[in-house]
């Protein structure tokens, strides 16, 4: 049995996930260039138009932060509860749920002041998400509920109670037939920072900010990454495995709930059924290219908006979507497979099974 | 020392299994140094040995598993050159292994039929099949249940099912009592004679001497990988012969450590009474022991590996729970607190696995080092890394641990390496006594005198230690007491200067 198979690297590679993400993201363009002139467009010609409209000016930069706010929060969340090895894959939901429980708060505070009434949306918001979290926490804590089923369920229903709530009881009655609650207050919209961002960038920068470096250097995020290694080794330990699963999964959903406040008050401006917009499986994206590590979503929720942005750019310039949507899922697609060798090395396989096994 | 009794050894290349002069070496071990094995048609063979005597490498070159790396596989007179266990399925030989391979939710009948039946299945006459074939060799099972709600004993019936629908003519079964309940384990006596009257092989793994006598014909007996007594009668094994067949001639007296200041058994720093714990599948794995260890002392429990050791170590540091007795350590009892709060009253435990439960693999040497003190090193929610780092270059330093680099992750380290740097943290709380679990296992000879020094000199300074170890040499070396657990109790116990090899060894296979 000749052939390859993966190792893991014993030392990480040093600065080796950046510099395999790069790499494979560049091999996605040079393999992007070839599928752009079969299709009679100048590959150079299109990469910058993607380069100038994500980063070339200061609206292209607005627009690419203000796709970072979700995507980083969400893949925080993931990220969070990855780090001690729990699959959060109900951001999604979390998200919703946030959005629903904000947009109450403005039901029931329609007159409150602009400052007042943003803190308490997003003060519900966080508490909607981890409140959705709580279930598959519990599940998870008290009976052993394999988290990524009931995350991933919870999505499905969190989805038709906001079907249900902008068809029915909160819809708008002056949408002309469209399922939508009405416009939020004028005073609940996130005030502008420049461009098209508004402060939900430092909200989720300081919250990013604060996480990365909180996970890197507190007891907290020190018992985080013991029970990641080993659930038997957090037990050596003396964590108790059950209180962090509770805390950290509940965490994780109250995170992503917050990026459901802010797109609702910054973006959406009322509650919608797409409020969520695929940020939620998208975080899952950004998280695993983080390694799961808080400190590092960030950077790659930045690199992430930017094709998004990029992306949308060459189809307004005339490229076809399908092209445009084949070139995004080409980087994201090259910068994940990369990723695996800042992790593992190739290896060549030997023959007989007997090396793998020592003797008994 | 080699004993061959009972069947003639003239009948080599005839009917039968065949091994003759294995040799299998792996990377720094030699698993098999010319070993044979003969077992006749129709007969049940035990094999016996400690862990490590090759039994399983042995079992695995009959099975196609390995390559010998020299050596001759002869089945009914043939040479055999298996390369993959399905050879050796093909040419009749089967291995029921002790960690099942069964569909939980597949039936009895889809498991047994599973990879060797028509493309196209009736499922009713396949069940019709396999309770034929399980009524026949006396098995009681029932083909359209799921496997998942059956018993332990259900689910080795359906491995041996498994064998015989292929027609297997030799059948290997490791350890197969390990997983059973004491009716379960008759029952499992039936069948086998049941298939030996039916003209199979079936080569039986154990270390209990008591099934071996009543479930098995002849026996074949490993140590240090080559046989030591080849189809013996089994009339002939007694427990005092088995025990020295096992655990080699008394030939040179293990040098005991000259002890200072003796231990103070009048104030115990452990104190376990009446403990009893269930395993995953409810089977007790350790049935009621008591022991107790005074300030200084070490108590070294020997056993063949498996029966109870572990748990016992797991559940006095509170890793898993005990249905009855109590823990008292220090003064402290402890029986009703988890693991952080035996620690805080002065326990300290070395498992047995170090990267699975000591060690985090991942992590850096810095942050393994930092797993008892993190809590106290920087104040609020911060870890104060410099006062970390500082800490753990003590301990690197003071027990002289080869690392790369602090922030480097753990996991490239030698195990010599890991097991100082794991001892060095559980000693550096200042405990009253450790657990230390198979502390020299895998290591070399430096690493081996190393962590013996270090638990030594702690005893010395008035910490109790409890040793479980399977190597008996160094029980010996430097226990003041040694107990003999089997199947989960404490049977013996003796003075460190009276025990022996023999003494310890007839003890572990029963025959006290």
């Amino acid at each position: 049995m000749l052939g390859w198979h993966l190792a893991r690297r014993e030392q990480p590679l040093r600065g080796g996930q950046t510099r395999a993400v790069a790499t494979g993201m560049l091999l996605a363009l040079v393999a992007g260039a070839f599928l752009l002139v079969l299709s009679g467009e100048n590959p150079l010609d299109v990469y910058t138009t993607m380069a100038d409209a994500a980063f070339g000016s200061s609206r292209g930069w607005s627009t690419t932060l203000g796709r970072a706010v979700p995507l980083g929060l969400a893949g925080l969340a993931v990220a969070v509860a990855g780090s001690m090895g729990l699959w959060n894959i109900g951001a999604e939901g979390q998200i919703i749920a946030g959005a629903i429980f904000g947009a109450w708060v403005a039901r029931l505070l329609p007159d409150a002041n602009g400052f007042v009434l943003i803190t308490v949306m997003l003060i519900g918001s966080v508490l909607g998400g981890g409140l959705l979290a709580l279930i598959p926490a519990i599940t998870r804590a008290r009976l052993g509920v394999n988290e990524i089923i009931t995350t991933l369920m919870l999505n499905e229903i969190i989805i038709r109670v906001v079907r249900y709530l902008v068809n029915g009881p909160w819809k708008d009655p002056n949408s002309a037939g469209f399922p939508q609650a009405p416009p939020l207050p004028a005073q609940a919209a996130l005030p502008t920072l420049f461009g098209r961002a508004n402060i939900g960038v430092l909200i989720a920068a300081g919250v990013l900010a604060g996480f990365g470096f909180y996970a890197s250097r507190s007891k907290w995020g020190y018992e985080l990454r013991l029970a990641g290694s080993s659930e038997k080794t957090a037990e050596y330990a003396g964590i108790s495995l059950r209180r962090k699963i509770l805390t950290v999964l509940t965490l994780s959903g109250a995170i992503a709930g917050l990026a459901g406040g802010i797109e609702l008050t910054g973006s959406s401006s009322r509650l919608v059924e797409g409020v969520a917009n695929g940020w939620g499986f998208a975080g899952i994206i950004v998280a695993a290219l983080a390694l799961m590590r808080p400190s590092g979503v960030a950077a790659v929720a930045i690199a992430f908006g930017a094709v998004q942005v990029g992306g949308l750019a060459i189809q307004v310039s005339g490229v076809p979507a399908s092209i445009a949507n084949i070139l995004q899922a080409l980087i994201l697609f090259g910068a994940l497979i990369a990723g695996v060798f800042g992790q593992y090395r190739p290896v060549r396989t030997r023959t007989t099974s007997s090396v793998t096994a020592a003797a008994a | 020392m080699s004993i061959t009794t009972g069947a003639a050894p003239g009948e080599v290349g005839g009917d039968g299994v065949h091994l003759e002069n294995i040799w299998k070496r792996f990377p720094g071990v030699i698993a098999n140094a010319g070993a044979e094995l003969h077992v006749r048609p129709g007969s049940v063979h035990a094999v016996l040995g400690e862990n490590g005597a090759g039994k399983t490498t042995l079992m695995n070159v009959l099975a196609g598993v390995y390559r010998p790396d020299e050596g001759t596989v002869r089945l009914n007179g043939i040479e055999q050159n298996f390369n993959s266990p399905a050879d050796a399925l093909a040419a009749g030989v089967a291995m029921v292994h002790q960690e099942f391979r069964l569909i939980p939710t597949f039936t009895v009948a889809e498991n047994v039929a599973l990879g060797s039946s028509p493309v196209l299945v009736r499922k009713r006459e396949i069940e019709q099949q396999v309770s034929e074939l399980a009524d026949r060799f006396g098995l009681q099972t029932t083909a359209n249940r799921e496997v998942w709600n059956l018993s332990m004993g259900e689910r080795q019936r359906v491995e041996i099912l498994k064998a015989l629908w292929r027609d297997a003519r030799v059948l290997i079964l490791d350890e197969p009592t390990a997983v059973l309940t004491p009716d379960e384990a008759d029952e499992l006596g039936r069948i086998v004679a049941t298939m030996a009257e039916d003209g199979r092989s079936i080569i039986f793994i154990s270390h209990k001497l008591g099934e071996v006598t009543r479930f098995c014909d002849t026996a074949t007996v490993l140590r240090g990988g080559a046989t030591v007594a080849s189809s013996m009668a089994v009339e002939h094994l007694d427990a005092a012969n088995l025990a020295e067949l096992m655990v080699g001639e008394n030939t040179e007296v293990s040098q005991r450590r000259a002890r200072v200041h003796p231990a103070d058994l009048d104030t115990p720093v452990l104190t376990v009474a009446d403990m009893r714990v269930l395993d995953s599948h409810g089977i007790t794995s350790v049935d009621g022991v008591s022991l107790s260890i005074g300030t200084g002392e070490v108590v070294g429990v020997a056993g063949v590996a498996g029966n109870g050791q572990r748990p016992l170590a797991d559940a006095i540091a509170g890793l898993v729970d005990s249905e009855e007795g109590s823990v008292v350590v220090a003064a402290t009892d402890v029986s009703a607190v988890g693991p952080k709060d035996r620690i805080a009253a002065g326990l300290s435990y070395v498992p047995e696995d170090r990267l699975g439960v000591g060690l985090a693999p991942k992590l850096s040497v810095t942050e393994n080092s930092m797993m008892r003190s993190y809590a106290s090193v920087g104040r609020g929610p911060l870890i104060d890394r410099a006062a970390a780092d500082a800490q753990c270059t003590e301990l690197v330093d003071r027990y002289r641990v080869k690392v790369g680099g602090l922030h480097h992750a753990i996991a490239g380290l030698s195990g010599g390496n890991l097991q100082r740097l794991l001892v060095g943290r559980e000693l550096a709380t200042d405990p009253a006594v450790i657990i230390a679990a198979q502390p020299t296992r895998g290591l070399d000879v430096q690493g081996v005198r190393a962590i013996q020094d270090v638990l030594i000199d702690q005893a010395e300074s008035g910490v109790g230690i409890l040793l479980i170890s399977e190597d008996l040499d160094e029980l010996l070396a430097l226990s003041d007491r040694i107990v003999v657990m089997v199947e989960g109790r404490i049977v013996a116990e003796f003075p460190g200067e009276e025990a022996t090899r023999a003494l310890v060894g007839q003890a572990m296979t029963g025959g006290a």
